[in-house]
């Protein structure tokens, strides 16, 4: 209750009173003119002592020394003391009242009245304690130096340094001080003011060459808000020092660099005038190249020019030993003076071949013989083979009887012995050899010898005499046909149906196999019946003088003792096979396509 | 049958003696097992040195508590009330010197007790600042958290003064902070932004300023006199 009392005549009396006594600086020491009598402040410096100044303000009947009067109080928690007055009144100076170290107590509230003696009336009250009131002296001893220079000397950086006020007993740790510089341009009204700092030393940044700066220092105790005056300023200046060397780098620096330009700019010059400098620096790139042929005459030479020179490269030709053999064929038909004599059609039949087989070779010097489906200029055109095949007609451009092996095609064409005859039909059994041929030629005749003798187109009556030693013979072969396959059955149909007869419109004849086991092959079966046709010719049969256009297949008709076909279209068909109706056809083996082996031939000769 | 009372009273006694010795007990150290194991030690200066630290920024922190709790609560007119330095402290059971010259007349061992009747007599007023300011509405944060710090401080503080002095005066402590009596008003109820519980806790913070500083010249003083006696006397 009564604290709660006594804190509110407090409050009461600082609202009413008028000794609302602010520590705010140098506001303190300004008396108020239109007040009356009061205390324009008090203060310590060091913590230790303290002063009070008043002023009469507008009474001046008051302003004599005495008039007025300062009493004081202390108070703390235990006990309050009886008013006491000033202990000194400072002679020297006006209206100050001086508490030393004897009358001044820290931790102590203390209240002082500005009294009126005679009237009684206290004009003024002022109540602090004693470090709540503390405003230190002003740092001592400041100075500067330089801590370092920019490198273009505009700016430069100091270190200030002070000491701590004398009076203040900062050694045994009485007073804590904390620091505060401040700074401006020489003649500027704008200060810089810097955080307190602890310590005695403060650095500042960033000054600017060739202006003078003011530098000063204030301090204040630790934790509290009252700082003391502002010491005296010292000027800083430093001169900008005109380094002569900073300049001296940047021009060599442009020197060498107009200098490295122009190099620079001469060896590109000589470089694209001189081409060897130019591939020194920027080799070519090496472009594709076949060896022995010029790109550029790939890209616009003509083509037989291209041949030539494709055909003279290495990869493109053939091997040497079907050339050679083809060669040997042909040397030994020529040098054979007994097929000359006998065989009327053999010059033909050579010349054919040879031109035949010229030209193959000519194309074997190309490719390989699938060129036929490949090299279109290059096949002869279908109307030049079929000039060369008597009464040739209705080719297709390609045949697929064509080979892809040229070592066949010799095989087809002149044969002196049965056994050469053979060698084909054993050597290629998925392909007839006869079949690499680019072109047919009708067998017109055999020779003594055992030769073919290839007709173009027109048959003589000359096989004639060879029928008659083999009308008991009956022969199954094989034709490969020409792409439209037809089965067992079928041929047989076909043969029962179409009377055998080389029929131009048929490119082939069909007969029916008979017995042939099992033998799915897609082939034409020329085969002279068991029961009914015989194809082959009668003896008295008139010969045929206008010989039917020549078919796309010769048909073997027999096979004599000599084991040489005999080709023949046989003119009357009908009647051809029926000589032999008791003969059965043995059972033909299953047999690769379109071959006839020798032991195959042995079953069929009697 | 008496002997057992007899028995049982002294027995009673030792131990509460023996509370006591261990409520005022210096500080055990752990290691990181937890077991209690011998303390390393520290040199008298360096431990001087940390409690004047702790010291200086307790005062510190006071002040800054001061302030903070001033702009909030307290009207402007009485800004003044810090310049009186809040005479309505609670008293101290002995007369704390309060010149420089009463102060470097007194000994090392009055000095050293006399911070740590300091110490020990604002654990309670602390502990009670921190539940009445927490009733304030709009209390900054601040100035709980500053509150709550300087209370974990002044704890570690006492405990090395413990230290000190046991060290510099050889003898041991059986005071307790129960001896001091506090004046202070307990809590009626009141609403805190009532006036009269402003000035209150205005006050207790002026006060607490106050004592802090006190502490601080203490323990400069004393630190003074182990470095060079007759320069800090003859100021």
């Amino acid at each position: 209750m009564a604290y709660s009392l006594s804190l509110s005549l407090l409050y009461l009396g600082f609202l009413c009173g008028n000794g609302l006594v602010s520590a705010r600086g140098s506001e303190l020491f300004v008396p108020d003119p239109n007040r009356g009598p009061h205390f324009t402040g008090c203060r310590s410096r060091e913590q230790e002592t303290f002063r009070c100044w008043w002023s009469a303000g507008t009474f001046q009947n008051l302003t004599e020394p005495g008039a007025l009067r300062v009493f004081y109080q202390t108070k703390n928690a235990l006990s309050t003391s009886e008013w006491q007055e000033c202990p000194d009144y400072t002679r020297t100076v006006e209206n100050e009242c001086y508490f030393n170290k004897t009358f001044t107590h820290i931790w102590i509230s203390y209240c002082v009245h500005l009294r009126s003696v005679p009237q009684n009336i206290t004009y003024d009250e002022n109540c602090f304690t004693v470090e709540n009131i503390v405003h230190p002296d002003p740092p001592i001893g400041l100075n500067w130096t330089l801590l370092n220079a920019s490198r273009s000397g505009l700016h430069f950086d100091i270190l200030v340094r002070w000491a701590p006020p004398p009076s203040a007993d900062v050694q045994m740790g009485w007073m804590k001080l904390m620091y505060q510089v401040q700074y401006r341009v020489r003649n500027t009204s704008q200060w810089e003011m810097l955080d307190l700092v602890s310590g005695t030393e403060q650095s500042i940044y960033g000054l600017l060459s060739d202006k003078e700066y003011e530098v000063c220092v204030r301090c204040t105790m630790s934790a509290f808000k009252n700082f003391g005056e502002f010491s005296d300023s010292i000027i800083v200046h430093v001169a900008q020092i005109p380094s002569k060397e900073s300049t001296f780098p940047m021009t060599l620096v442009l020197i060498f660099g107009v200098i490295g330009v122009m190099i620079l700019l001469v060896l590109l010059i000589f470089s694209q005038q001189q081409s060897r400098l130019m591939v020194i620096f920027l080799p070519p790139i090496p472009a594709p190249k076949i060896k022995g042929i010029d790109p550029e005459l790939l890209k616009n030479g003509k083509l037989d020019q291209l041949n030539s020179l494709l055909s003279s490269q290495d990869i493109f030709k053939p091997d040497f030993n079907h050339e050679d053999l083809w060669v040997e064929f042909i040397q030994l038909d020529i040098d054979d003076p007994a097929e000359k004599i006998d065989g009327s059609d053999t010059q033909h039949l050579l010349g054919l071949s040879r031109s035949g087989s010229s030209r193959v070779l000519n194309f074997k010097s190309d490719d390989d013989s699938g060129r036929a489906s490949c090299y279109d200029p290059e096949i002869p055109d279908p109307e030049d083979m079929a000039s060369l095949l008597p009464g040739h007609s209705g080719w297709g451009e390609q045949h697929p009887l064509v080979s892809r092996s040229s070592s066949s095609i010799p095989d087809l064409g002149v044969q002196q012995t049965s056994e050469v005859v053979e060698t084909p039909v054993q050597t290629q059994p998925a392909v007839p050899s006869w079949v690499n041929m680019d072109f047919y030629a009708q067998v017109s005749d055999f020779t003594p010898a055992g030769g073919v003798v290839l007709s173009p187109g027109q048959l003589n009556g000359s096989p004639e005499k060879k029928k008659e030693e083999e009308n008991e013979k009956k022969i199954q072969f094989q034709l490969l046909s020409d792409g439209a396959y037809t089965s067992e059955n079928t041929a047989r149909q076909l043969s029962a149906d179409v009377p055998p007869s080389p029929g131009p419109e048929q490119g082939y004849q069909s007969f029916p196999s008979v017995a042939v086991e099992g033998n799915l092959w897609n082939g034409e079966y020329l085969v002279c019946a068991s029961d009914s046709q015989t194809p082959y010719l009668l003896p008295e049969a008139p010969p045929v003088p206008i010989l039917p256009p020549v078919s796309d297949y010769t048909v073997v008709q027999e096979v004599d003792a000599q084991h040489s076909f005999l080709l023949n279209p046989p003119s009357s068909q009908p009647t051809v096979c029926s000589h032999s109706p008791n003969k059965h056809l043995p059972a033909m083996p299953t047999m690769p396509m379109g071959y006839l082996t020798p032991d195959l031939l042995g079953n069929l000769t009697p | 049958m008496n002997r057992v009372k007899v028995l049982q009273v002294w027995l009673c006694f030792v131990s509460l003696w023996l509370s006591r010795v261990s409520h005022a007990a210096p500080l055990d150290c752990k290691d990181e097992t937890g077991s209690l194991t011998h303390c390393t030690s520290i040199s008298q200066e360096k431990l001087l040195d940390r409690v004047i630290q702790h010291a200086e920024l307790i005062y510190r922190v006071s002040e800054e508590s001061c302030t903070l709790f001033e702009e909030m609560f307290v009207p402007y007119p009485l800004y003044t009330l810090r310049n009186q330095g809040g005479n309505m402290c609670h008293s101290k059971p002995f007369p704390i010197p309060s010149s420089k010259s009463e102060i470097q007349q007194i000994s090392d061992k009055w000095l050293l007790h006399s911070v740590l009747i300091l110490v020990q007599s604002w654990m309670e007023p602390l502990s009670y600042l921190q539940t009445t300011l927490d009733r304030y509405d709009d209390a900054p944060d601040a100035l709980l958290n500053k509150t709550k710090w300087v209370y974990e401080k002044l704890l570690s503080l006492e405990q090395g003064v413990v230290v000190l002095i046991r060290k510099m005066l050889d003898e041991g402590m059986l005071s307790s902070s129960s001896v001091i009596e506090h004046t202070l008003a307990p809590y009626d109820g009141q609403s805190p932004e009532v006036l009269e519980s402003v000035l209150r806790d205005y006050n207790l913070l002026t006060c607490f300023k106050k004592d802090a500083h006190k502490m601080e010249t203490f323990l400069k003083l004393l630190k003074c006199r182990q470095s060079s006696k007759l320069r800090c006397l003859s100021h």
